[in-house]
């Protein structure tokens, strides 16, 4: 590990699979003890989980070392995850206590943790594309050496702003990264029914930036990848666009009059509803869950044995 | 003594050269005219950046909170204060999620306030409260010389946000040094009074000094002892010291130029009318209807006849 994660829930597991692939069970499991109070009523605050995003924020958060920054969207609470946040500690804070991760005053869609990195979140659309640009050159006006991480989804990329961040980043050639979380989903439209399709990879190389198409959850090879993207663009400062097509876990079917087979709905945010902890961390059994990759590797027997430990840790550490 | 812009540039200068890390940057800051001069010759090295930007004014004002979160000051340079409406959501939620973390490093935005006329109905905004109000952020006019020394010297680079206007009209005529013994009666505010006369009490707000000056000439015509008060704060929070003044001259002349419509120089006049029943006003201000939006002389007009014949002299 390249920074300090001595904050994290210790996991007793013995070293059967690599740390990553662990992480993201913690990542599912944290996300799913929280749904669980969630769907119980005790969170006030809007809360948008991130099921489905784990092995990416894993990937990205651990090859980031101690020297780069984290400037992220209202969906924020898997890389805090992933940075260490303890989940006692985000549970306190977003039942808005003081001895929660930010002290009780951030809540979720601004959820911060500059001791690991996570030095700004924004719950408005494209805020944080300039708000890293600031952070980037603020780094370079030091001198220091480091990565600037700036992840949104298919719709806050919709703005203007992201645009504008990459040309700046390219002018003033600033080591940025900007990890776009493709869901599809902008609130509740799809893709199709609010625009054209993107070619970002087009866009990126259309202002010189690079581009980078990560698919299929494998979080060992997400991580892989990051890696060398952050040699990469430490050793030739500018932007580079992370793609990621990944899909938000926790949609289920909502039966109406009009729709008594159930009307699709897409999870944004809130509780979702038909998400059980007691029935395991795997939440389909496809490649759009990072839990599925890793059943599919490691077997299933190791999976639900190390999610038991991991469940067990956690709930410890909440009691 | 120098023209006006040349005086603010003086002063952004000094102040920059006595203050390591810090990040200038805007359009055109370094290039051209640098910004009629306004920006010309920012001083480098020892932290200090000066960063020619490309046309991004959102995501400029993001990059200000940016440096801000990472320690280090910035300074955003505009060319016209209308462009600063596209970083409107930075100003008020940028800093909302930032403010509570009582960050130390300083993030100023300096706008150009284009007033000089005819140059069209989205270059004329003259509208620093509306920005301050909406964000509760700091703002500060410079019209001036003992505006420049105060805003700039005090407020340039110092911990939190704050906006700086500065007009276009002036920006080749002298800088303005009211005449008279000069007090600063409200530091927070930055209320100085010009002059010790108690038969009058003249108001000048936003960039409405000239007309002031016009207003002070009248008085001396007239064989007035009149006091001036500059209120370079945007959104004062107190002016007690001009309504007390109010009360022992009985008459009051408020110059203001802001195009907004929840202007500051209302909640003077309330204070004024409550605390001070018997004094007379009158208030030259803006009348808001369709000329805004096409181009024109732009120009807050003084009658000085009428101004003296409303307040019974």
């Amino acid at each position: 590990m390249a920074f300090d994660i001595s904050s994290v829930e210790p996991v007793k597991i013995s070293g059967l699979v690599p740390f990553e692939a662990r992480e993201v069970l913690r990542l599912r499991l944290s996300q799913m003890l929280i749904n669980e109070r969630y769907k119980a009523g005790d969170f006030k605050i809007p809360i948008h989980l991130a099921m489905g995003h784990e092995a990416l924020a894993v990937a990205a958060a651990n090859a980031m070392t101690a020297d780069d920054r984290f400037v992220l969207s209202h969906r924020n609470l898997h890389y805090n995850l992933a940075r260490g946040a303890r989940v006692k500690d985000v549970i306190a804070e977003f039942l808005l206590a003081p001895e929660g991760l930010a002290g009780g005053r951030q809540g979720s869609m601004n959820l911060i943790n500059p001791d690991m990195g996570v030095i700004y979140s924004s719950s408005i659309l494209g805020n944080n594309f300039g708000v890293a640009a600031g952070v980037a050159l603020a780094r370079k006006a030091k001198g220091e050496h480091g990565v600037t991480v700036v992840v949104t989804g298919d719709g806050a990329m919709e703005e203007g702003t992201f645009y504008e961040s990459i040309l700046f980043s390219q002018a003033q050639h600033l080591s940025v990264i900007v990890i776009v979380e493709n869901n599809e989903w902008s609130l509740a439209s799809r893709i199709e029914e609010r625009r054209r399709p993107l070619d970002i990879a087009n866009l990126a190389h259309g202002v010189g930036a690079r581009y980078l198409h990560l698919e299929g959850n494998d979080v060992d090879a997400y991580k892989a990848a990051f890696d060398t993207l952050r040699e990469d663009v430490l050793r030739e400062p500018g932007a580079v666009v992370v793609e990621a097509p990944l899909s938000t876990l926790g949609d289920w079917r909502l039966k109406t009059d009009d729709f008594p087979d159930g009307k699709f709905i897409n999870y944004h945010a809130g509780p979702a509803p038909t998400v059980d902890l007691r029935e395991g961390p795997l939440l389909r059994a496809d490649n759009a869950d990072p839990v599925h990759i890793l059943t599919e590797r490691y077997g299933e027997k190791i999976i639900r044995d190390m999610a038991r430990e991991i469940l067990a840790g956690l709930e410890e550490s909440i009691a | 003594m120098s023209a006006y812009v040349a005086y603010i540039n003086g002063l952004v200068k000094d102040v920059l050269a006595r203050t390591p890390n810090v990040v200038s940057f805007g359009q055109n800051i370094s290039t051209g005219s640098c910004l009629s001069g306004l920006t010309r010759g920012l001083p480098e090295g020892d932290g200090r950046l000066t960063v020619n930007t490309p046309n991004i004014e959102n995501t400029q004002t993001g990059i200000g909170f940016g440096l801000m979160v990472e320690g280090v000051n910035g300074i955003f340079c505009l060319k016209q204060q209308d462009f600063l409406l596209l970083g409107i959501d930075h100003l008020v939620n940028s800093w909302n999620a930032i403010r509570s973390r009582n960050p130390q490093a300083s993030f100023t935005v300096m706008a150009i306030v284009v007033d000089n006329g005819f140059e069209g109905p989205q270059s004329c905004l003259n509208n620093l409260p509306d920005f301050c109000s909406i964000s509760r952020i700091p703002g500060y006019t410079i019209s001036g010389k003992t505006d420049a020394d105060r805003v700039i010297g005090r407020h340039l680079v110092a911990p939190g946000v704050r906006l700086i206007a500065v007009s276009q009209r002036i920006f080749r005529d002298e800088i303005i040094v009211p005449a008279g013994p000069e007090t600063v009666v409200d530091e927070e505010n930055e209320i100085v009074r010009y002059g010790n006369g108690d038969d009058l009490s003249v108001v000048a707000m936003n960039f409405a000094l000239p007309q002031a000056l016009q207003a002070m000439a009248g008085a001396k015509e007239r064989g007035l002892e009149a006091s001036l008060f500059t209120i370079a704060a945007a959104m004062p929070t107190r002016w007690d010291a001009i309504v007390d003044h109010v009360g022992k001259s009985g008459r009051l002349i408020l110059l203001d130029d802001v195009k907004s419509l929840n202007r500051p120089s209302d909640r003077l006049l309330l204070d004024v009318a409550v605390r001070q029943k018997q004094a007379r006003v009158h208030a030259v201000r803006r009348t808001a209807d369709d000329s805004w939006a096409q181009p024109n002389a732009d120009h807050l007009d003084i009658n000085i006849e009428t101004v003296f014949k409303e307040i019974g002299l």
